[in-house]
């Protein structure tokens, strides 16, 4: 194999994925625009749902609201009811979904209420469970005749001589000893690496299947066969330009994960793992590296394995069925690693994808478990290694290459 | 003494393992669980010889085996069996070397790249064949010349016509120069204009470099025009090799005269002519055709009759077209005729 031979297939395929808008924009500017756009627009999106709900009162019918009319009183001054008149058909109209909800007080509600050792009254609540909206106003009405009812039970408390704190005998306290870095690695650990696979495999997979069957299907790999080029260098610089591409999309979703981490936080926390509003987060550059040492292999693992895939396939299309399952078996692993509970351990070291997915994430909690560290690159390097001799041998083989 | 051939076939074979697809719905799920493989012989015991400087047609009808043949003679495919020794290189051993002294040009396929200008294309292939510059820049001028390849060397390939894309083919494979030009159809699917045009180029290489040209080709004119000698491949055989002038006198058993008579008048007197087995077909008004088998009849011998029954006006001989020789090649019945 000669190396210069290997930069110019390598420059020539280069050149020509160039003039592709395709791969430029799967390569370049989808993993750039993706992050911002999810965490942005989850966020917007989550806001003007709030805002909707907020604005809108629920509609309520309040039956028998002679019998309380303080609590009348205070459903009418909390804003958050629209209180319609009353209507015989209220249940029909519940149905309906014209009405959200409706509060029924039994005779003498107020008045049972405020006279010492009664009957303790009912109430009656109306609504249509599994529909939302009403749901909601069910919960509202509940907050509200909630706290009335502290009052009352407080109001008693107090008559009877005692101090309102004999209602909380105990308080309970929270107190969080992990590192800010420690907390966020962990939950934004767990997906980060999930997303540096993905896009990895994402930007090998049109590269490889151009590269291979597209090559096949336009009918220039006679001619490039017939050329002054081994084999094995063709191979070479095909997967060298497919490995270059999966690492540029991956660093490139990094870069923009970390952009709008730090320019948008609460949006991106929010959007991309669901975690707290209020989350700072910050990893160190080292870890960050030491991830990207460990995905190396990986790309290689895949950009090797998509190329001798993709070469046994006549078309483009037929390419893109043969590796679906490919990017099926590599998402699996990679969505594993996020699960809570599923930690680091031997046998686990030694799973493909999922090892590397793994350690990423100790690494970005801020752990260095040298010895996992050790076996996941080494056992990467091998598979990746077998992956790549494999995409050689798939180009000497006739039948590979000239499949009737 | 002739000098040793430049390229020498022997016993050359390429068998295919294909499986054999079964008809219908329950054929096809039968053909997931068990494949029965039949093996094809795509070439079946192949010898031959070119001298260098030879241009050499390489007949046959589709699936007959020659692009199989070129793909083994330029190191893609490794025969199944026999031998090939060209220009002094085994091809599938030291593929490297031996490709930088053969140009190949598949008609169907290109070797410039689609979506890049056809200049970027000559210049990595300067690279690969490492050519000097200043080799490149002469060869550049005379394929400008020759090829006028000037107006479209900055247009990505994809968008050049079939003939324009055929001449920066031809001119990609011979950018080193090579001694030998291996070329599979390249006049498929060209228009008259563009097959002269790459006519006249093979010629003026083969003159002015004694480059040695081995050209398959559907189109006979490509062989008529370029090429003293012919090789007939089917089903994997060679069929003939030899002189397309020999191939033509062996087997033009038929000849044929094209007449235009005076008047209708004298047209009602032809069928006085149908005797001996002669037949008049009428071609168009006041135009005949007689097809004879010039072993049964001289041409003297049926002019003199012809002339002695109506009064021509113009008359043209000329030869069975050579489609209907190859035809009858294909059919397999002028395979003794040849032989003998």
């Amino acid at each position: 194999m000669n190396l210069k031979n290997i930069r110019v297939v390598y420059n020539k395929e280069r050149m020509d994925m160039l003039r592709d808008r395709r791969t430029v924009f799967n390569m370049l500017l989808f993993p750039l625009i993706m992050f911002p756009i999810i965490s942005i627009g989850f966020n917007r999106m989550e806001n003007m749902f709030r805002e909707k709900a907020k604005k809108e009162a629920a509609q309520i019918m309040v039956l028998g609201a002679a019998h309380a009319p303080e609590l009348d009183a205070r459903l009418r001054a909390s804003g958050k009811f629209e209180i319609l008149p009353l209507a015989a058909d209220f249940k029909q109209q519940i149905s309906d979904k014209k009405l959200r909800a409706a509060v029924e007080f039994s005779p003498g509600f107020e008045q049972a209420l405020h006279a010492a050792g009664g009957v303790s009254p009912t109430l009656t609540l109306y609504f249509y469970r599994t529909e939302l909206r009403s749901e909601l106003a069910v919960r509202g009405l509940e907050e509200l005749i909630g706290k009335y009812r502290t009052e009352i039970v407080q109001g008693r408390v107090v008559s009877q001589g005692m101090s309102a704190a004999s209602l909380t005998p105990v308080i309970t306290k929270e107190q969080n000893v992990a590192s800010a870095e420690k907390v966020s690695g962990v939950r934004m650990g767990a997906i980060i690496p999930y997303f540096i696979i993905i896009f990895c495999l994402m930007g090998a997979l049109h590269p490889a299947m151009d590269l291979t069957a597209g090559e096949k299907e336009r009918g220039t790999l006679e001619t490039i066969l017939a050329s002054a080029v081994s084999r094995g260098e063709l191979v070479m610089g095909k997967f060298l330009l497919v490995l270059t591409t999966s690492l540029i999309t991956a660093v490139i979703s990094l870069i923009s994960y970390s952009a709008t981490l730090k320019f948008a936080p609460s949006a991106a926390a929010r959007g991309v793992s669901g975690a707290a509003k209020d989350m700072t987060i910050h990893f160190s550059l080292q870890a960050v590296l030491m991830v990207f040492v460990m995905v190396l292999p990986l790309a290689v693992l895949f950009a090797a394995t998509l190329v001798a895939i993709s070469l046994m396939a006549r078309s483009y299309k037929e390419a893109q069925s043969y590796t679906g399952p490919i990017m099926l078996a590599a998402i699996v692993p990679a969505i594993a690693s996020i699960l809570p509970g599923i930690e680091l351990n031997p046998a686990l070291a030694l799973i493909p994808v999922l090892n590397v997915s793994l350690v990423s994430k100790e690494l970005l909690s801020g752990s260095l478990p040298w010895a996992s560290i050790a076996v996941v690159f080494i056992s990467t390097s091998f598979y990746a290694a077998i992956a790549l001799a494999i995409a050689v041998l798939q180009f000497q083989r006739e039948e590979v290459l000239f499949r009737a | 003494m002739p000098d040793a051939p430049l390229i020498s076939v022997r016993d050359l074979s390429k068998h295919f393992r294909t499986f054999k697809r079964r008809e219908g719905v329950w054929g096809a799920i039968r053909n997931l669980v068990k494949r029965d493989y039949q093996a094809v012989h795509a070439v079946d015991r192949v010898t031959f010889e070119i001298q260098r400087g030879d241009m050499v047609g390489y007949i046959g009808p589709n699936g007959a085996g020659k692009s199989t043949t070129i793909k083994m003679l330029t190191g893609i495919l490794v025969p199944t069996g026999g031998e090939i020794r060209s220009n002094g290189f085994v091809p599938w051993e030291q593929r490297r070397q031996y490709v930088k002294t053969i140009g190949v040009v598949f008609g169907q396929r290109t070797q410039l790249w689609w979506d890049i200008a056809v200049v970027e294309s000559f210049k990595l292939l300067r690279k690969i064949y490492d050519v000097s510059q200043r080799d490149y820049d002469e060869r550049m001028e005379l394929f400008n010349h020759v090829l006028k390849l000037k107006d479209y060397l900055d247009t990505p390939v994809r968008k050049l016509s079939l003939g324009e894309r055929m001449r920066c083919d031809l001119a990609a494979a011979l950018l080193h120069n090579p001694p030998i030009l291996f070329l599979d159809e390249p006049t498929i699917g060209l228009d008259v204009v563009a097959k002269d045009h790459i006519r006249q180029f093979l010629k003026e290489i083969n003159q002015r470099y004694r480059t040695t040209v081995l050209l398959t080709t559907h189109d006979l004119d490509d062989i008529e025009e370029l090429c003293k000698r012919i090789m007939i491949i089917d089903h994997g055989r060679l069929l003939y090799d030899g002189p397309l002038a020999l191939l033509k006198q062996k087997l033009l058993r038929t000849k044929q005269v094209k007449f235009v008579v005076k008047d209708s008048e004298q047209a009602a007197r032809l069928p006085a002519l149908e005797n001996d087995g002669l037949k008049i077909e009428p071609v168009d008004h006041l135009t005949y055709r007689i097809v004879f088998d010039r072993t049964k009849i001289s041409v003297a011998d049926l002019l003199r009759q012809i002339l002695a029954e109506v009064e021509v006006r113009d008359l043209l001989i000329e030869d069975e077209p050579i489609e209907e020789i190859v035809k009858r090649i294909y059919a397999g019945e002028a395979l003794k005729e040849v032989s003998a």
